[in-house]
């Protein structure tokens, strides 16, 4: 190939890289590897990790381990799908724009919202994006100018990322206050009537579904939008935001078609109303036809994009996750609305049956037992949930999330969930550890 | 045609589901919370969803279909071992909240993927957290940002961006709040120093840049840009996004930059997915590293009862950075991609160099290739080089501006004829600078017999009539889509019977 080119040493096509730049010797690291070599490491490195479907695992808090049917993973390797870039050239890209527009509608059917885009990176990005979304929209009337409400129980790392993509474009995120029973205080609300957003999650973070969302919008009006956050499959039990007036729905759509992966690649959520829709982030189908005027599918409303507007662009977002979005709208699709009804179903009656179990151990405190929950709750230990988790961990339990990690005066609660993976017997060995360690640990909470 | 909504079977039978724990009746939501219609999803069973998804993807296109030289996304092969290791439970059911003592084997890997990023980039500290190249720049920028606050040196309000960088460049600035200063690049897409001499000054805070340049030339006076803009305070900013042409060979650090991105999907072969997932982590030098998104890992020898638990001797924890501007994903960034991006890695290990080599020859022998092959047929004066360059890097562009002029054929026709003749179409338009750009990346995971046919094909493509190039492609699943169209009568979900 050199010298066809009329050229006798690779070095010659670096030649215009100056000396001063140049590396010398060799990179320091280990010597190239065989697949075989590269899959026996893996193998080793990765085996050593404790995947949680070796153990019982009560973990959640925000990612959650559902079933996901086989036909995704066969399907979503399927090479034209894994393998393709963003669909720029839409006569040769017709499957993945269907399928992302199939994707669209059933996002929004799921939340009640007319518009959905194709995905945005995770839950918390879509969340941020959802605040600057709604300051773009609303900034003009509001009274509270570049202000939006956030729930204080937001878990502390989303709001961080919410923090980081809204002080560029100085916003002021102020948080809304709680009853002590977990559920929003109404009244707080009417602080936020004139800021341009309100952002709220159901089931919030400690999994309380709270029924008062649905009077936000009437005290909000017109000019707020209300965005809400959901858990996808509670929606099969739960009310769409969209049919209590939530202008923007966001969500980690990981539960719907994706494994957990150590947090990543999953995809975010992002739905809203018309109102928003020239104003909203990421990439959306539309369908359209060919010149013979046959149904084709293409990117549309482009002109928000970075690629387009450049620096006056929407967002900065290119790259999505329109792959993992697509096992997602392949399991929404084999599931059906009766399918993620009856899943709904078995997350909640093993959080039911987890709750009624617990409420009778002596020395454990559900501290919102009277709440309504989707998945998980909080259990509030009779000592540390540190050495609680430990204790649990040492007899192959994952007990759960511990709540010092968001909260640190609160030492003493995890966030226990309960999923379609978590059947009557595993909740039966979660109680009886946690009553034996509690009896161990002497005097009530 | 396969329309996903027509498809309305047994209700609940797509795939059997065990009984749940209680019966449905221990569920007491109050109306408020109660949902009152399901959504209208379709009723499909598996074969009926199989079916489905393989129609679609017979009617995409990915680099497993044909030759993919879509420039500026390095669109190389997608080993497929990547994916049974990303399916290993030690990464697929890891949950990021597991304590550390669980993840010791994750842990160990991403901490050698920060490792490689680093000396591969001439970077003192890497985050893997930022999931796209485009979040990865706004990571970085905003890390500048907070180092400028700490340093009291809040008149830093500028972002120059040459006018050829991709979109997110200015789109990720932008968003951290910065003002954009565009400045002209010249007409082979190179820094203008004197323009950059202009308008650098105490209000700079970065310059973003990328080196090969969006034309795939290698910026010859990039140290001279990176001490104009030192020279003002300013911070440098490499875009990853054409890291494949310089592995081994230079490196942002050797430049002058400060921080950088990479697009582990494009240099390190994440399958691209149809639009992502992909993984942009950052490096920057030492006095920014405290800034970066937490948690970073860390390595040293076990305390106690750990040296049970260790893989490799080493104890692998996660570190929060001081000044740390906080998360930019709720997790710990695109871990499945990561995962796959170090097993491409590993396939190179120390000869990383190897691959830029064969990246940078498979472009300039495709390039060679094609005015060789235009040349032959006739056709060469249809076509010229984007920019007149004895070498390129890993892409290259040509100019449709001569078919424009004689036939009325564009760089668009061109692309559409390419689909007909089986190819992925290079990327069109992009950069601004080149009148009827095409963008040329063959990556180098492609052998000289694809180069060279795809040489061929493409001179084939410019002796078609213009007539006939307008009306392409025919061959694909549908003809030219109507942009317009769908833009003014916009249909973005299935139009139900009722609406």
């Amino acid at each position: 190939m050199l010298s066809a080119m009329g050229m006798s040493s690779i070095e010659e096509l670096f030649a215009d890289i100056p000396a001063e730049v140049r590396m010398t010797g060799a990179l320091p690291l280990p010597p190239p590897q065989s697949e075989e070599e590269i899959l026996a490491d893996a193998r080793r490195l990765l085996g050593s990790n404790v995947a949680l479907g070796e153990r019982v695992s009560f973990l959640g808090a925000g990612l959650y381990r559902n079933y996901v049917p086989a036909s995704v993973f066969q399907l979503v390797n399927r090479g034209e799908f894994l393998t393709a870039y963003t669909p720029y050239q839409p006569e040769v890209s017709q499957g993945m724009l269907q399928a992302m527009w199939e994707f669209q509608t059933l996002i929004s059917e799921l939340v009640g919202l007319p518009v959905a885009n194709l995905s945005l990176y995770d839950g918390s990005t879509a969340a941020a994006e959802a605040l600057t979304c709604c300051v773009r929209v609303h900034n003009r009337k509001a009274t509270q100018k570049d202000t939006v409400y956030v729930s204080e129980l937001t878990p502390p790392d989303r709001l961080s990322v919410m923090y980081n993509y809204c002080q560029g474009a100085d916003i002021t995120i102020k948080l809304l206050r709680h009853h002590s029973d977990g559920t929003l205080d109404l009244d707080a609300v009417s602080e936020a009537v004139g800021s341009c957003g309100v952002y709220v999650e159901q089931p919030n973070p400690l999994g309380i579904l709270d029924g008062g969302l649905s009077q936000l919008k009437a005290i909000l009006g017109k000019t707020t939008a209300l965005i809400v956050a959901v858990q996808p499959v509670s929606l099969g039990l739960v009310e769409a935001p969209g049919h209590y007036g939530a202008d923007i729905v966001v969500g980690e759509g990981q539960p719907l078609g994706s494994p957990i992966t150590g947090g990543g690649p999953i995809y975010g959520i992002f739905a809203c109303s018309k109102d928003y829709l020239r104003l909203m982030p990421g990439r959306i189908v539309g369908r359209s036809i060919d010149v013979d005027g046959k149904v084709a599918y293409c990117l549309t409303l482009s002109t928000r994009e970075q690629h387009i507007r450049r620096h006056r662009a929407t967002s900065n977002i290119c790259t999505n996750e329109t792959l993992i979005a697509l096992m997602g709208a392949m399991h929404m699709a084999l599931l059906g609305p009766e399918g993620l009804h009856a899943l709904a179903v078995r997350n909640m009656t093993a959080c039911i049956l987890a709750k009624q179990k617990l409420s009778q151990v002596e020395n454990i405190n559900l501290p919102h037992s009277n709440s309504h929950h989707f998945n998980e709750f909080v259990i509030e230990l009779p000592g540390s949930s540190k050495d609680c988790l430990a204790h649990l961990d040492a007899v192959g339990i994952v007990g759960g999330f511990d709540l010092s990690a968001w909260y640190p005066e609160r030492k003493n609660w995890i966030l226990a969930t309960f999923t379609d993976q978590n059947n009557a017997n595993q909740i039966e060995l979660l109680v009886s550890h946690l009553a034996l360690w509690a009896s161990s640990q002497g005097v009530n909470a | 045609m396969s329309n996903l909504f027509e498809h309305n079977g047994a209700k609940g039978q797509g795939y059997s589901q065990p009984a749940p724990v209680l019966p449905e009746s221990s569920i007491s939501l109050p109306a408020s919370l109660t949902r009152k219609a399901l959504p209208r999803w379709p009723r499909l069973s598996e074969p009926e969803m199989v079916r489905h998804y393989t129609w679609l993807s017979k009617r995409n296109f990915g680099i497993d279909t044909g030759f993919y030289p879509l420039g500026s996304c390095t669109m190389k092969h997608n080993p497929r071992v990547n994916e049974v290791i990303a399916q290993i439970p030690g990464i697929a059911d890891i949950h990021p909240h597991q304590p550390e003592h669980h993840i010791q084997g994750l842990l160990a890997i991403f901490h050698e993927m920060q490792y490689m990023l680093e000396v591969c980039s001439g970077m003192d500290q890497v985050t893997l957290q930022p999931v796209a190249g485009a979040q990865g720049e706004f990571t970085a920028v905003r890390c500048v940002q907070e180092y400028f606050r700490q340093r009291g040196e809040t008149q830093r309000t500028k972002v120059i961006v040459p006018d050829s960088a991709h979109g997110t460049n200015p789109a990720s600035a932008a968003m951290c709040g910065f003002e954009i200063v565009e400045i002209p690049s010249r007409t082979d897409g190179r820094i203008d120093l004197d323009a950059l001499r202009a308008v650098a000054d105490e209000t700079t805070a970065v310059m973003m840049i990328t080196n090969p340049n969006t034309l795939g030339l290698f910026e010859p006076d990039i140290v001279e840009a990176s001490a104009i803009i030192h020279g003002v305070g300013g911070q440098m900013y490499y875009d990853g996004a054409n890291f494949n042409a310089i592995l081994g060979i230079t490196s942002p650090g050797l430049m002058g930059f400060d921080a950088v991105h990479f697009n582990l999907h494009k240099t390190f072969s994440q399958p691209h997915g149809g639009g992502g997932p992909g993984s942009g982590p950052i490096g920057v030098r030492s006095h920014l590293a405290e800034f970066l998104p937490g948690p970073l890992v860390k390595k040293r020898p076990p305390i106690g009862n750990e040296s049970q638990m260790v893989i490799d001797d080493m104890w692998y924890g996660w570190y929060q950075p001081t000044h740390s501007i906080g998360k930019v994903q709720q997790w710990h960034g695109n871990a499945g991609a990561i995962i796959r991006c170090w097993a491409y890695y590993r396939r190179y290990g120390s000869g990383l160099r190897t691959m830029s080599e064969h990246a940078v020859l498979n472009a300039n022998y495709l390039r060679h290739a094609i005015h060789k092959a235009t040349k032959a047929a006739g056709v060469d004066s249809m076509v010229r080089d984007g920019a007149e360059a004895k070498v390129t890097k890993h892409e290259f562009t040509l100019s449709l501006a001569p078919a424009k002029e004689m036939y009325g054929i564009s760089a668009m026709d061109v692309a559409k004829g390419l689909l007909d003749m089986g190819y992925m179409a290079p990327t069109v338009y992009f950069p601004l600078v080149v009148p009827e750009c095409m963008m040329i990346e063959p990556t180098e995971t492609e052998s000289k017999e694809t180069l060279d046919e795809f040489a061929t094909h493409f001179a084939e493509v410019l002796q078609i009539d213009a007539e006939t190039l307008h009306a392409a492609p025919t061959t694909t699943p549908v003809r030219r889509v109507d942009e317009v169209y769908a833009a003014r009568n916009l249909c973005l979900r299935h139009p139900y019977d009722d609406e």
